[in-house]
């Protein structure tokens, strides 16, 4: 056994190691090799010497790294794959050893593509596993690959590896790093790392495979250089991730070189804390001249002395002769180079003393503003102090509240437990019973408040209060419908309520009984509650300024004053929250009373106003609600029927049934219907509903004969922003099966508007667009104006690289242009080109400003980037697969894995059109429904999106022109879309992508008539 | 199958400088369902020349013949007397055609019309893609029936390497990554821990470079 | 005869014989139309046997894209115009000799436009 390396040393003893990156020249220049071995000797521990790194012809690795050696720099040789095979590998490491190189490391090699002899042959007779596999048995076992023993002196290498953490897959590279290990390798060197929190994640797998006790690990590190090279690495280096910050941070530097550096420093300090992190690996490429102040400036200089790095003499004294005039040379040079130095270390040390007298001048000065600051700080504290005071105050209310509210018989029915001590943990049992849905609002709710408190910069005290405060309002709202919707809006005057002290629990109750009208019974035995808790609290005390009307009397521990304030922040609250659900009537009320107290009280002014301008803000209309009214029976003729619109869509042909027609002929049996026809012209009219219900009409047939309750729900998912903003999915049943549980969403349809003007859409379906097809802008308008589009499907087909292949600063314009031109809900369907997508959506999602547009589709091949572009956003995607349950699945999991939360994703299951094998499509959605609502697969219980005009149109039987046997062309194309629509809504789709007008008409009539 | 592609056609005319009589002799296997060398491309290739000759005013007898397979015995037999009436036969057969017809036929000038490109699989109409090396030593029972040996850039054994992106391969993203593949597919199948164990060096005698392979089956040999 | 010209066309892209467009003075005497079912019936080595019988130029005139009679028969016919005007640029010949036409129904103008175009194109 020969001795140790310096290397192998330094991590024996525990030390942290630093390793350094030589390239060799070009050329057969020794100079060069000798001149960059002189700038890294002293600051690391040993150096890699590349072999012809990316494949381009340079003096090798083995007479480089013996140049290395004579210059005192310990080299750890690199032997790739590439170019030769195991007979000149063992013969390479038997020379090797014998000229005293103690480092390998065993690399495949970077493919021969990438250099500048791409119509070379590589060689690759082994992989780096199988190469590492044969060192150590040429040192373990002293003998070569063959089996044949070696006689005499064997290569014995301290092995070393590479290990990428950033190429996929992802969970596949601890495990080839194991591999590696079992293998022979005994230290390690990573990919550059810029992704900190990738690589962790990586140190974390490494170390659940125990490997952080079986290899030293040397983190990667390259300062990049500048930002171009910051970007060529970030794009065109496969198995590099190079974060946007750290292209962010080159951007903005204004020198790049120094913030190069200090990017390297700050991702060494940061992997340093890494368990398992033995060393660093810094490669300055083409930039050694960085290492020195990378290694001082993070804190691991000097290095310790190195040991046993010397030539052996054979080399020694024939590098002597060949070079002895050189190191004259040298000499020579190095001595004007020390008095220069000399020179200038004299006038350092005298700036230095001047330096150091100003430093202290300015200490003298910090001083004094530290006491001063000290002095404010004591002040503040007392102020503290009381504020704190007042907040337990608060506190004790109400813990008082809460008792009695958990005394009230229905709150323990609800709850679970008899005696809740505290409000919050009343809140929490209810949690326990809560829908999904209302799960979702409180949890919507919670993390409103969490936001909150980060804007207004509450102490943990105040925030407390309020969270308390909010969820006993929700307690509240629990049996009445709620929506999302709801829920935020209460958290809007409520924290406005709250702002100048926090409010006592049991005080707000009484605020709830006006909002919540529908679940009367509890509320009521929560005001009795309510009431009791109070007078045990004892008889109010009058207030000393007099009974104000409509104030009821001050409680203990408030002054008049104050309570007159809470009480009218109260009642504007409340009457908010009317406004909001819609009841104007009892908004005005309320708002009256405020101004009986405070005729000054601006919110109430500006509100009644509001009301009396009939800008009640639309009720959430529930689905039960809708329900009940669809089966009130009262049939009303349609109302907007004045003029019918002859149906221009089928103009051109004479004996076609009109649309009216065609719809009535379906519903004759029926009476007139009693909904209002969609806002899109009334061509189409509303289907009649079964006003009986099942249970009736099954007779004396039991229940559970053919309800069938589903035991999970489909994920909500919403798409938008402010009141356009559609919810689609939530429900608990299947498609439609209201008698068997909930559908709090109907299905949506979306228009598809493309950002080029199609050229194989039959004129039937352009020429409804055609006057907008030079404008997507336009065009989404026409959707919306004209046919009442609740959401706009913006497809980017000119982006796509097999077609027109333009660039995402087009993309970015047309999205621009449509979001600044409508504000319902946005897709944004990418060309389907998986790298393209990635590379179009990226740059369109950073110049949506804050708009909540939905991007698809997200395949297997782009899901990671653009996956971490939506997380990062807060996107909600489409997840597309070809129709497999079990990719989908997959699909679902990964994105999952990355952290993006499922309650964003929409699956697009690959459909396919009437006629196109849409029955398998049917089958699959079917099925994937069925596991998310019967068998609780939450991976699956997420809502689809099915592009159906797409597929429509593009099928041979839209393009055939009319004709005796096949009918009308416009016709045949409306139905065809309508007809795939509603059997992919059986299937479960919840948002529908849709082409022309008259189908979308006939799906949302059909929509309105199932729900 | 074997995928072949025709030769470029100056390179075909000028091999086929001073013949006169010539035959394109297409084959009816692999060469023909990968349409570079059956029946519709024989006639193809036989006008193309055709129209060639013409342009340079050269007169060229050409016949045209496509045999059932260039690689078995039998479907020679013919072309032995026939070979001799011509110039030149321009196999559209893969290299194993070529080569044989030279084996077999002492008389006959063969000439090859198409360069035998790989062995791979039609995986839509008019597009195809390598599949197998003919390493001699398969593996695929080791990695999910996907070949490391003929869809991995560098022939790796033991796993992806660093430029695994996503799926693709470092080399161009138009070619995927079989490792990848190969990882997802035992991942899927609940094997991914086999690939933990270490393929060990190979040896490649088995794919030629030990010299020409034969196989001999005794039982068939007459 | 200078201009040499053979023309393929489909039952739908021609109503009227050869002998009316020549006795009409439409096309010059030099001119074949070769009629077929549809444009997507030609082969390769149609096209190419076209020039070995000497055609100086071809043009094939087809049913509008989107207007196909077979639906997809002129699409075909247009590849396989392409892969021959590779051939030609092979054999170091233009590949403007040879040109695929889309004309609609019933009428005899695109195919006349069409010869006169590759007439003027052989004269070059």
């Amino acid at each position: 056994m020969t001795a140790k390396s310096n290397l192998e040393h330094i991590l024996a003893f525990g030390q942290f190691a630093v390793t350094g990156e030589l390239g060799p020249p070009k050329n057969g220049d020794m100079e060069v090799v000798r001149k960059k071995a002189r700038i890294l000797k002293g600051h690391v521990d040993a150096v890699n010497i590349t072999d012809c790194q990316t494949a381009i012809v340079r003096m090798s690795s083995l007479t480089a790294g013996l140049i290395a050696l004579s210059e005192g720099v310990e080299p750890v040789m690199q032997m790739t794959c590439r170019d030769r095979n195991r007979i000149a590998i063992q013969a390479e490491a038997l020379g090797a050893s014998a000229l005293g190189i103690k480092n390998l490391l065993c690399l495949t090699g970077d493919h021969q593509k990438f250099g500048n002899h791409p119509q070379s042959k590589g060689v690759f007779d082994m992989d780096s596993i199988q190469l590492l596999t044969m060192m150590s048995q040429m040192r373990n076992e002293r003998r070569f690959q063959c089996g044949e023993e070696i006689k005499g002196p064997a290569p014995s290498f301290f092995l070393g590896a590479a290990a990428n953490p950033f190429a996929d897959p992802f969970e596949f590279r601890p495990k080839r790093l194991a591999k590696k290990v079992a293998a022979g390798a005994k230290f390690v060197q990573t990919q550059i790392i810029y992704n900190v929190d990738k690589f962790a994640k990586f140190m974390e797998m490494v170390r659940d495979l125990g490997l952080d006790e079986k290899v030293y690990i040397l983190a990667g590190v390259t300062p990049p250089k500048s930002l171009g090279m910051a970007r060529y690495m970030k794009n065109y280096v496969p198995g590099l991730d190079v974060t946007d910050e750290v292209i962010a941070r080159m951007r903005d530097a204004k020198d790049q070189k120094q913030e190069g550096i200090q990017i390297a420093v700050d991702i060494i300090r940061q992997v340093r804390e890494i368990p398992g992190v033995k060393g660093v690996h810094i490669m300055a490429i083409e930039w050694e001249e960085a290492v020195p102040e990378i290694v001082k400036l993070a804190g691991l200089g000097p290095r310790p002395e190195s040991q046993g790095v010397e030539p052996r003499l054979v080399s020694k004294e024939a590098i002597e002769l060949a070079v002895s005039g050189a190191v004259e040379q040298t000499r020579a040079s190095a001595a004007q180079e020390m008095e220069k130095i000399k020179k200038e270390l004299q006038v350092s040390t005298e700036l230095l003393a001047k330096e150091k007298d100003r430093a202290a001048q300015r200490i003298a000065v910090l001083e004094k503003e530290l006491q001063e600051a000290r002095e404010m700080v004591a002040e503040k504290k007392s102020e503290t102090a009381i504020l704190v005071a007042e907040l337990n105050e608060a506190k004790n209310l109400l813990k008082n509240a809460a008792a009695a509210l958990a005394a009230a018989p229905v709150q323990a029915q609800l709850a679970g437990s008899g005696a809740a001590p505290a409000p919050q943990i009343v809140a929490s049992g209810q949690e326990a019973v809560l829908s999904p849905r209302e799960q979702m609002a409180l949890n919507a709710l919670k993390q409103g408040l969490s936001a909150l408190r980060k804007a207004m910069n509450l102490t943990e005290d105040q925030f407390e209060a309020i969270r308390q405060f909010l969820e006993a309002q929700f307690v509240l709202y629990l049996g009445a419908p709620m929506s999302v919707q709801t829920a935020q809006s209460i958290a809007q005057p409520v924290s406005a309520a709250v702002m100048p002290a926090p409010q006592p629990v049991a005080e707000s109750l009484q605020a709830a009984p006006c909002v919540t009208a529908e679940p009367q019974k509890p509320l009521e035995k929560i005001e009795t509650a309510v009431a009791a808790s109070k007078s045990a609290a004892g008889p109010a005390t009058g207030p000393a300024a007099g009974p104000v009307k409509g104030l009821p009397p001050c409680p203990e521990g408030l002054t008049p004053e104050e309570w007159r304030n809470k009480w009218i922040i109260r009642l504007v609250a409340k009457a908010s929250v009317c406004l909001q659900r819609g009841d104007g009537a009892g908004a005005k009320t309320i708002f009256e009373q405020v101004l009986a107290i405070d005729p000054q009280n601006l919110r109430a002014k500006s509100g009644l106003e509001q009301i009396s301008k009939g800008l009640t803000p639309k009720p959430v209309e529930t689905v039960k609600e809708v329900v009940q009214e669809a089966s009130k029976a009262v049939f009303e003729p349609q109302p907007q029927k004045a003029e019918p619109v002859p149906a221009p869509v089928l103009e051109p042909v004479k004996e076609v049934v009109k649309p009216e027609a065609l719809v009535q002929k379906i519903e004759e049996k029926k009476a007139e219907p009693h909904r209002p026809a969609p806002v899109v012209q009334a061509a189409v009219q509303s289907l009649p509903k079964e006003t009986v219900s099942l249970a009736d009409r099954a007779g004396q047939v039991s229940k559970d004969m053919f309800l069938e309750q589903c035991s999970a729900s489909v994920r909500p998912v919403t798409i938008g922003d402010g009141p356009k903003a559609i919810t689609v999915g939530g429900a608990n049943t299947l498609p439609f099966h209201l008698f068997e549980g909930d559908m709090p969403y109907p299905p949506k349809v979306a228009f598809d508007v493309l950002d080029v003007q199609p050229d194989d859409w039959p004129d039937v379906l352009s020429r409804h667009y055609s006057d907008v097809f030079a404008d997507s802008a336009k065009w989404a308008q026409k959707c919306v104006k004209e046919y009442g589009a609740e959401a706009i499907c913006l497809s980017l087909v000119s982006t796509d690289p097999n077609g027109m292949n333009r660039p995402a600063a087009d993309a970015v314009k047309t999205v621009k242009s449509v979001l600044d031109a409508v504000d319902v809900p946005l897709v944004l369907w990418g060309c389907g080109n998986a790298e393209k997508d990635t590379e179009t959506l990226r740059e369109v999602t950073s110049h949506l400003e804050g708009r909540r547009v939905c991007i698809a589709p997200l395949t297997d091949a782009n899901y990671r980037s653009l996956g971490a572009t939506a997380l990062g956003m807060n996107l909600p995607v489409v997840a597309a697969t070809p129709i497999d349950v079990n990719l989908a699945k997959q699909l679902n999991i990964l994105l999952e894995n990355l952290g993006l939360p499922l309650e964003n994703v929409l699956m697009d299951p690959s459909i396919g059109a009437v006629g196109y094998g849409m029955e398998y499509t049917y089958s699959v959605m079917e099925r994937i429904r069925l596991a998310a609502l019967t068998q609780q697969d939450a991976k699956l219980a997420v809502p689809f999106i099915c592009n159906i005009g797409r597929e429509v149109w593009k099928a041979k039987e839209t393009k055939i022109p009319s004709s005796d046997s096949l009918g009308d062309q416009e016709r045949r194309g409306i139905l065809m879309e309508a007809i795939t629509a509603s059997a992919l809504l059986l299937a479960g789709g919840d948002l529908l992508i849709m082409r022309h007008p008259m189908a979308v008409e006939l799906t949302n009539v059909l929509i309105q008539g199932m729900m | 199958m074997i995928i072949a592609e025709r030769k470029p056609l100056n390179e075909i005319m000028d091999m086929l400088q001073g013949v006169s009589r010539l035959l394109v002799l297409g084959c009816r296997g692999c060469v023909a369902i990968c349409s570079a060398g059956g029946d519709k491309e024989v006639g193809i290739l036989a006008s193309a020349i055709r129209l060639g000759c013409k342009n340079h005013g050269l007169s060229m007898e050409i016949d045209t013949d496509t045999y059932i397979r260039q690689c078995d015995p039998e479907y020679l037999e013919p072309l032995k007397e026939l070979g001799g009436r011509y110039d030149a036969v321009l196999s559209m057969a893969c290299g194993v055609g070529v080569n044989f017809v030279a084996d077999r036929c002492e008389n006959v000038r063969v000439l090859p019309a198409l360069n035998t490109s790989f062995y791979g699989a039609n995986l839509s109409s008019g597009e195809w893609k390598e599949m197998c090396a003919g390493c001699g030593a398969c593996v695929l029972h080791l990695t999910g029936g996907l070949c490391p040996v003929a869809r991995c850039a560098k022939r790796l054994s033991n796993g992806p390497c660093g430029g695994s992106v996503g799926g693709r391969c470092e080399i161009d993203p138009e070619v995927s990554c079989v490792w990848f593949a190969i990882h997802a597919r035992m991942q899927k199948m609940g094997k991914a821990d086999d690939l933990m164990n270490i393929m060990p060096i190979r040896d490649w005698r088995t794919a030629g470079h030990g010299g020409p392979r034969s196989r001999k089956r005794e039982d068939l040999l007459s | 005869m200078s201009n040499n010209i053979i023309a393929f066309c489909c039952n739908y892209t021609l109503s009227v014989s050869e002998q009316a467009l020549k006795q009409g003075g439409l096309i010059s005497e030099g001119v074949t139309i070769r009629p077929l079912p549809c444009t997507g019936r030609l082969e390769i080595k149609d096209l190419l046997d076209a020039f070995v019988s000497g055609a100086k130029g071809v043009v094939v005139v087809g049913c509008e894209k989107d207007a196909c009679h077979n639906l997809k028969g002129s699409v075909r016919a247009e590849k396989r115009v392409k892969h021959v005007k590779g051939i030609l640029k092979e054999l170091g010949m233009s590949a403007d000799l040879i040109e695929m036409y889309f004309a609609p129904r019933k009428g005899s103008e695109p195919l006349v436009m069409a010869v006169e175009e590759m007439s003027q194109r052989i004269k070059g």
